[in-house]
């Protein structure tokens, strides 16, 4: 199969490989994987706490050529967007991107479940409840 | 003897008009080869209810009794109708044996049978199955190593600990391959008590519990593979 230009190049280099400190508290950690091919892949931001926004986003896939690019321009998206406006990245979006055919849109999906994962690994490390909205910092207890 | 269900749908012999079980090769009356049915499944060909208890060695000799009945040779002088049905007939025991007689294609046979979608539509965007989550931490370890190794290669180098570690790697998840083959032997007995206590609900949930189980056994096995190429190549 013909992988589109775009894939080629996020598949030939890659964006933000690399992983962050999983024990900090401002980063949040997302590992998924997909039972049909195998594919796993680990994504992580870096969150500022004063404002909420993605300021790192490192991510390390095993799996096939749309994988790696589904989640290289996964990282690239989320930076310097709110936690909040991260969530409103779609898969479609990534699908329409990468012109990803549909026996690879389930890269996609991989990769905006990574996003979420990494999302609630650090709403749940910062005390904020899954699906509440980040307004405001976190109180402490 | 056949279940009642599976001898809901009345068939009779074309040639003596007994009237047979669904999907029965062969009128028990005349013994005249039939066509083969519609709704002739893996199991109706052997007589068998949809339980995954099978006894494998009366299989084997359900198996060659009825191959040396519809053999396609036995019919070489028969009319050309019946020589095209031995030939559909046969061809149809063999795949019901082979899938019956393996453990786990019978197990996704029957799934499939009952409607349940054992691999997920590739294309099937928001339904794409999960990866069993308690071995994703292990999985990306394992795939870590892996690609560790393959950089040594290239290099030329050998490192005889991380050698060792994939080499415990495999055997662990060897070790839940095996658990989990125990856990699909346990869910066919509690699928068979379904069957005789005839309890629909107790059925779904079981099946939706063999498809789970099947998934994690082809991701393991999938990874001991991977580690297993890794070791050799």
């Amino acid at each position: 199969m013909a992988y589109s230009d775009k894939v080629i190049d996020h598949y030939n280099n890659p964006r933000n490989v690399g992983q962050l400190d999983k024990s900090s508290q401002e980063v949040g950690t997302g590992l998924v994987g997909a039972p049909e091919c195998g594919d796993v892949m680990r994504l992580q931001i870096k969150v500022n706490p004063e404002t909420q926004v993605i300021e790192e986003a490192k991510f390390k896939t095993f799996g096939c050529g749309s994988a790696i690019a589904s989640s290289s321009l996964a990282t690239e998206w989320v930076k310097g967007k709110t936690v909040d406006e991260a969530l409103d990245i779609k898969n479609t979006d990534i699908v329409k991107e990468l012109a990803l055919p549909p026996v690879k849109i389930h890269c996609s999906v991989l990769a905006e479940d990574a996003i979420r994962a990494a999302i609630g690994d650090w709403k749940k490390k910062n005390g904020v409840a899954e699906g509440e909205a980040v307004a405001q910092p976190v109180a402490a207890h | 003897m056949p279940d009642q269900e599976t001898e809901s749908v009345a068939a009779s012999c074309w040639s003596c008009g007994a009237s047979l079980g669904t999907g029965s090769p062969i009128c028990s009356s005349c013994g005249k080869v039939q066509a083969t049915s519609a709704d002739a499944d893996y199991f109706a060909v052997f007589e068998l209810s949809r339980k995954l208890n099978i006894d494998t060695k009366a299989l084997e000799r359900g198996f060659y009794k009825l191959s040396r009945k519809l053999h396609p040779d036995l019919y070489a002088q028969a009319p050309v109708q019946e020589q095209q049905w031995s030939l559909d007939q046969s061809s149809l025991l063999n795949d019901a044996y082979r899938a019956l007689k393996d453990p786990v294609r019978r197990t996704e046979y029957l799934l499939t049978l009952e409607g349940m979608k054992l691999e997920p539509e590739k294309g099937d965007a928001g339904k794409a199955a999960r990866a069993p989550a308690d071995l994703l931490e292990e999985v990306f370890e394992l795939n870590m190593q892996l690609e560790e190794m393959r950089m040594n290669r290239k290099m030329g180098e050998d490192d005889p600990q991380l050698r060792q570690d994939l080499v415990n790697a495999k055997d662990q998840f060897e070790g839940q391959l095996r658990d989990n083959d125990i856990q699909i032997q346990n869910l066919w007995a509690a699928w068979d008590t379904a069957v005789d206590a005839g309890d629909p609900s107790q059925q779904d949930q079981l099946k939706t519990q063999m498809v789970a189980s099947l998934d994690r056994r082809r991701y393991i096995r999938n990874l001991v593979r991977d580690v297993n190429e890794t070791l050799e190549s």
